[in-house]
């Protein structure tokens, strides 16, 4: 994580298909120099869609996947041994500060309370990084932007963001995309012509119907990329289904049959 | 009885009955652990059950319409109501089950479709085209299906009937393209690939009305006043007039799936002996309205010296009076009690393999261990700070040698919860062959104490019910401060419905012995089967706001509530409680005991 950046040439834009104005709140967010947060189920498009902005906005990306063991030194920076001598090594947080960059922390709500403190002097107007084992004080420049997302499902109730750092972002809401989109998404991800994508979609449809009651978490989109790209490399639609969109949900035999004989009736025999 | 049901359709399926092939019959029992899933993916209501359309809920096996029409062999067909989908006990159709089977997730699918416009034909030909283009995959079944139905139909004798035959073999072959039955047409053969052409409920509704049924495809939700079966809680509206309970009295659902019960109103004054009488016999009516014969009830409730053992004198707790909103001191009186002949006991013989599984998963729910830095004794050297140090060393700042280790106590999960379970007499309701739904949360009780205790986590079980504000009933069946073991187990084992849901008063005493524990994060995991409810006012929306009021006390206390129930209604007033991601619904209640015990680990995970 704390390897020096090579900074990345000019790479295509990432595709990206909007749900609404989604890229417009990103952009003035931006020029405003306002954090933002992200909420939303698993494979719905929060990196992407990050990964999208960041190149259309000409900035380097700096994405950090938070857990329970992130420490503030993962974030700012440690001293490293290098031929015999140590050296400062900034952590992701201090190079997209210091590149004028974006900072992204994936899955914020895993990392320790304690951890997420750090940011706190970046996302007010302050937009200052102190990094106390060098006694450096990083100001922000205009192209720094810091964004954060989580997942709000259920089974993280017990884990939420302390509303003193909750309160200090501007906040996007994201679900699965709409049929049309989500069809757009698999033609151009996946790989899918236009009926295999329209019948991944009509399944998608039914099998979200299920979220909540006997899913934890309902299917990504992707997970539907994953079956577009499976079926359209020639694997049989059935097979991909099961594999890609079916033995991910679940682990019980019943849900498993009943699954599959939801994906019967778009790609039965 | 014969006449609520004994319509045309009766008398048509005993003529028309199709002969069957036992030996590749299909039940609904081998289909049911998927039915609901499907049926909901189909975009069917997910309030609805799945039963057997026999004609009781799906498990009980009392073959109801054929007792009542005097006929064995008759042909079962599905349809939907506002309750349930119904779907046959068993088909035998075809010769080959395969094809037994994908009728039932056919019927499953069509029965999920919105209702069509039409006579019977038209909507079940114009149902089937939909599904047809909208899953292009259930194309080969239908065809498969239609294929192997028509060597099985007769050719009616007469013209008409030829007629109706012909159309209706249209129907099944060019579906989407049917015209009306011709006029006068006798009755046709059934079409076991559609659904119901007059679902018994209508048809009960409408000849006790006095009409002959029609032979239109009615949308069978407006026979709501009909119900046959037993519906598991009454709706907001009937509550007001005062319906409250439902019986075992199986003589009753027979002829309605529930009765009125039409209360003595009382409000607050402690009239302890009418009260008594008016809680011991209350007069049943259906449909609220007078009735030549009024049938007097005794109620099943415990008498006193069947009653749990009281522990100490009580608790005062204060109530919620949204009207004047404010918290009204000293309102309820709740008393603890142990549950009376509980005595130690084993975990049933039946429980033993889930509770091995469930034991076995929850072992592995290991501590959480957090790395502490800065020790100044631990099994691993912390780099960053030895590196600094080295670094201030070097430049001549650093003095003294500060702590270098790091170190990975066992530290608990630091996590406490406390399961409160709702052993109001509603959840005596019946569930099928699962039994009575206190079976299902004791089992429940059973399996995730179990699981906790192998997992190490502090935790409490208790359960409540009331009778009025005067008496919050507070079962003690597993304190935070005593091992789980058998002792506890018979307490489990002896819980006995009874009684109302007075749920704020039980929530607040659960929160202040919660509050009581010393761990970091504290679950208020909250069992219940319906809505708030209790003699006096505690019902409607005074029930509902003083339990909103104890959830969010909960909250600000800085514990984390959160409800599983059983009621299919929940979603109209649990987020108002509980907030959008602070309950969740467990539709199938056979399935309570795993769903409490996977989202106790997926809660805390
Ligand atoms: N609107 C969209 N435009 C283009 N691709 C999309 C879109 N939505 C989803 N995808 C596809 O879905 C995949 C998963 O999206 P992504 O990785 O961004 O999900 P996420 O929301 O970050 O999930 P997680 O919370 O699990 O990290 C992407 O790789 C992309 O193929
Ligand atoms: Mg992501």
């Amino acid at each position: 994580m704390n390897a020096p950046h090579r900074a990345a040439a000019a790479a295509p834009l990432p595709f990206y298909q909007p749900l609404a104005d989604e890229c417009e709140v990103f952009e003035a967010a931006w020029r405003q120099q306002l954090p933002l947060l992200i909420k939303g189920p698993t494979g719905c498009g929060k990196t992407r869609f990050v990964a999208h902005m960041a190149a259309r906005l000409g900035l380097p990306l700096f994405t950090v996947s938070c857990h329970d063991d992130l420490s503030a030194a993962d974030l700012v920076g440690r001293h490293l041994i290098a031929a015999g001598d140590t050296q400062w090594c900034d952590g992701p947080l201090t190079r997209a500060v210091r590149a004028g960059g974006i900072c992204y922390l994936d899955e914020v709500v895993e990392a320790r309370k304690d951890t997420t403190v750090v940011l706190h002097p970046l996302t007010d107007d302050r937009r200052i990084l102190p990094i106390e084992r060098t006694g450096e004080q990083l100001a922000a420049p205009p192209g720094f932007m810091l964004v954060v997302s989580y997942n709000p499902g259920y089974q993280h109730v017990l884990k939420t963001l302390k509303p003193s750092t909750r309160q200090r972002f501007v906040a996007l809401a994201f679900d699965f995309p709409p049929p049309a989109v989500e069809l757009t998404v698999l033609r151009e991800e996946g790989g899918a012509d236009e009926a295999l994508a329209r019948r991944l979609v009509a399944l998608a449809t039914q099998l979200r119907r299920l979220g909540g009651y006997h899913l934890d978490e309902a299917v990504s989109t992707r997970l539907l990329v994953y079956a577009a790209k499976l079926i359209a490399s020639g694997m049989a639609a059935r097979t991909a289904c099961r594999v890609a969109l079916v033995e991910p949900l679940s682990d019980e035999p019943d849900t498993l049959a009943a699954l599959m004989a939801v994906v019967d009736t778009q790609f039965g025999a | 009885m014969e006449d609520l049901v004994g319509s045309w359709w009766d008398r048509l399926v005993r003529r028309a009955a199709y002969p069957g092939y036992p030996q590749a019959a299909v039940l609904l029992d081998d289909v049911a652990p998927q039915a609901l899933l499907f049926f909901r993916a189909m975009g069917g209501d997910p309030g609805l059950a799945i039963r057997s359309a026999v004609g009781t809920a799906h498990g009980a096996r009392r073959r109801w319409l054929a007792r009542v029409a005097g006929i064995d062999t008759h042909v079962e067909l599905a349809w939907r109501d506002g309750q349930a989908l119904y779907l046959p006990e068993r088909i035998d159709l075809y010769p080959d089950a395969a094809l037994n089977r994908g009728l039932y997730f056919w019927l499953m699918a069509l029965a999920a479709q919105p209702p069509a416009q039409g006579d019977w034909l038209q909507s079940n030909s114009e149902g089937t085209a939909r599904c047809l283009t909208t899953m292009p995959g259930l194309a080969t079944l239908y065809q498969r299906l239609v294929a192997a139905l028509l060597p099985l139909r007769n050719w009616p004798a007469n013209g008409t009937g030829q007629a109706a035959e012909q159309a209706i073999r249209h129907a099944l072959l060019q579906p989407g393209t049917a015209t009306a039955l011709p006029a006068g047409s006798p009755p046709p053969q059934p079409v076991p690939l559609w659904l119901h052409p007059s679902p018994p409920s209508a048809a009960a509704a409408n000849q006790d009305d006095g009409q002959q049924p029609e032979q239109g495809h009615g949308d069978s939700r407006d026979s709501k006043a009909r119900r046959r079966y037993r519906a598991r809680r009454d709706n907001p509206d009937d509550r007001k007039n005062g319906m409250l309970l439902q019986f075992r009295a199986e003589s009753i659902f027979t002829w309605d799936d529930y009765v009125r019960v039409n209360r003595h109103q009382d409000e607050d004054e402690p009239d302890d002996g009418a009260a008594a009488e008016d809680m011991d016999r209350l007069t049943v009516s259906r449909d609220g309205k007078t009735r030549a014969s009024r049938l007097k009830f005794d109620l099943d409730l415990p008498a006193a010296a069947y009653d749990d053992t009281p522990l100490g004198d009580g608790l005062l707790l204060p109530e919620w009076d949204y009207r004047r909103e404010r918290l009204v001191a000293d309102h309820c009186r709740l008393q603890p009690m142990l549950p009376r002949d509980a005595s130690p006991a084993p975990l049933p013989d039946k429980l033993q393999a889930a509770a091995r599984r469930l034991r076995r998963q929850f072992q592995a729910l290991s501590p959480e261990r957090s790395r502490k830095s800065g020790e100044a004794s631990g099994p691993d050297l912390d780099l960053d700070r030895i590196i600094r140090f080295l670094a201030e060393q070097r430049s001549g700042v650093a003095v003294a040698e500060p702590p270098l280790y790091q170190a990975w106590p066992p530290a608990g999960r630091s996590m406490a919860c406390l399961l409160l379970a709702d052993l109001s007499l509603s959840t005596e309701s019946w569930l099928g062959e699962a039994g009575q739904v206190i079976h299902v949360i004791r089992d429940s009780l059973l399996l995730f104490a179990e699981a906790l205790a192998a997992c190490g986590d502090a935790f409490g079980l208790y359960g409540f019910s009331s009778l009025r504000r005067s008496e919050v009933r507070y079962l003690l069946l597993k304190d935070f401060g005593e091992p789980y073991d058998d002792a506890a187990r018979g307490r489990i084992l002896a819980i006995r419905p009874g009684y109302y849901t007075r749920m704020g008063a039980a929530i607040r005493q659960s929160t202040s012995i919660l509050l009581q524990q010393p761990a970091q994060r504290r679950l208020l995991l909250i069992v219940s089967d319906g809505k708030p409810n209790d003699l006096d006012h505690y019902e409607g929306r005074y029930g509902v706001e003083d339990t909103r009021q104890a959830v969010l006390e909960a909250r600000r206390a800085g514990l984390i509530p959160f409800c599983v129930t059983v009621d299919r209604e929940a979603g109209d007033y649990l987020p108002h409680l509980f907030g959008k991601r602070g309950y969740s619904v467990v539709h199938d209640a056979h399935r309570l005991p795993q769903v409490l015990t996977s989202l106790y680990a997926s809660l805390t995970a």
